[in-house]
């Protein structure tokens, strides 16, 4: 090999530049990944909380998902505005849903304390003892959205608040 | 002279970073497709899945009918992959939540590509499904198991609104019979 200096730098540069263009390219796809990983994370909870219905279009970036309201998720919404409506610290984004805005949406759950706060309000109005039931946001949580009565007696309260008709007229 | 060094070097640069891109979609790609259809369903984060059935609509077309979400799996999906260079690649999914509950059958009308395609949950019992249309046409539905029983027909003429559905037994005889209305429209 007679190469001269000239090239040998030469050929340095073009695998360094090769080399750079490589991991710049890997390192954009990493972060691309995780971003496209976050997002239908994302869809996913989303999708299976609400029950909503999910046209998938592309799981590569960009992400293309399309949430659509299920007849199940009336019933989730349904719920959570008879609550609402009784307790207004309970927000119901109207807007949101109505734009279909899901992930904004359900931000309104976010505040762990206001939802303790709701369901013990709830018991203390309904004059239902809660004691020994470990009752707590995720009562109400469950109530909302999978219409869940087990592990405390929430029926009874709702039952009792008028948010559900009584046992015996259904 | 610096002219053709920089045009020698953008030239090698550019197949070395083409050559390799191949050479790594190559690699990565998955011939087999239970092994996409597992990758599919950890990319969508739809576990924990059950795959009912995998119908070709040809060689390199692939539909997958499936539910998830444990423990429930009430979401009722389709996906459609289709056979690349790159191996098996997801083209689209649709997912409905179906809760079956106390119902016989359910059913929900999707487009998928260019396809029109009925599905839905049905009762454990049925062993055949006969779907008369409205106008007094007859299919005769694939019943995939798995977790549930879930119906499926790929529709190759005109879609309709309205049928009855006569549910079978084992011993050929007629379990229930019940009318399903399909939302042509969705999801608008």
């Amino acid at each position: 090999m007679n190469l001269s200096l000239k090239y040998r730098v030469l050929m340095i540069v073009v695998f360094a530049i090769f080399i750079g263009v490589f991991l710049y390219y890997y390192g954009t796809k990493a972060r691309q990944e995780q971003a496209v990983a976050e997002e239908l994370r994302e869809y996913s909870y989303i999708a299976r909380e609400y029950a909503l219905d999910a046209i998938y279009k592309s799981t590569e970036f960009p992400v293309e998902v399309e949430l659509y309201p299920s007849a199940h998720t009336e019933a989730i919404l349904e719920r959570w505005k008879a609550i609402s409506d009784r307790y207004p610290e309970l927000d119901y984004p109207e807007a949101a849903i109505e734009a279909r805005d899901w992930i904004e949406v359900h931000k309104s759950f976010e505040d762990t304390d206001l939802l303790n706060g709701v369901i013990r309000k709830m018991y203390k109005d309904a004059t239902v003892t809660s004691e020994g039931l470990g009752v707590s946001y995720i009562t109400l949580l469950d109530y909302i959205f999978y219409q869940k009565y087990e592990a405390s007696n929430i029926e009874d309260v709702v039952i009792d608040l008028g948010i559900e008709p009584s046992r015996e007229e259904e | 002279m610096k002219k053709r060094i920089i045009v020698i070097i953008v030239t090698v640069i550019t197949l070395l970073t083409i050559g390799s891109y191949l050479i790594s979609e190559r690699l990565n790609a998955y011939q087999d497709i239970e092994e996409v259809i597992e990758q599919e369903f950890r990319t969508l984060r739809q576990y924990v899945e059950d795959v009912y059935a995998i119908e070709y609509l040809d060689d390199d077309r692939a539909l997958v009918f499936y539910s998830w979400d444990f423990p429930a799996y009430y979401n009722f999906g389709v996906m459609e992959l289709e056979k690349t260079w790159r191996g098996w690649q997801f083209v689209e999914a649709i997912s409905n939540r179906m809760e079956r509950k106390t119902a016989w059958v359910k059913g929900t009308y999707a487009e998928i590509t260019d396809r029109v395609i009925l599905r839905g949950p049905v009762s454990g019992n049925a062993e055949e499904i006969v779907i008369i249309t409205d106008d007094g046409r007859e299919y005769r539905p694939e019943i995939g198991r798995a977790e549930w029983q879930m119906w499926y027909l790929i529709l190759e003429d005109e879609p309709f609104e309205e049928a009855t559905f006569i549910l079978y037994d084992s011993d050929g005889e007629v379990l229930r019979e019940e009318v399903l209305q399909f939302d042509l429209n969705w999801p608008e």
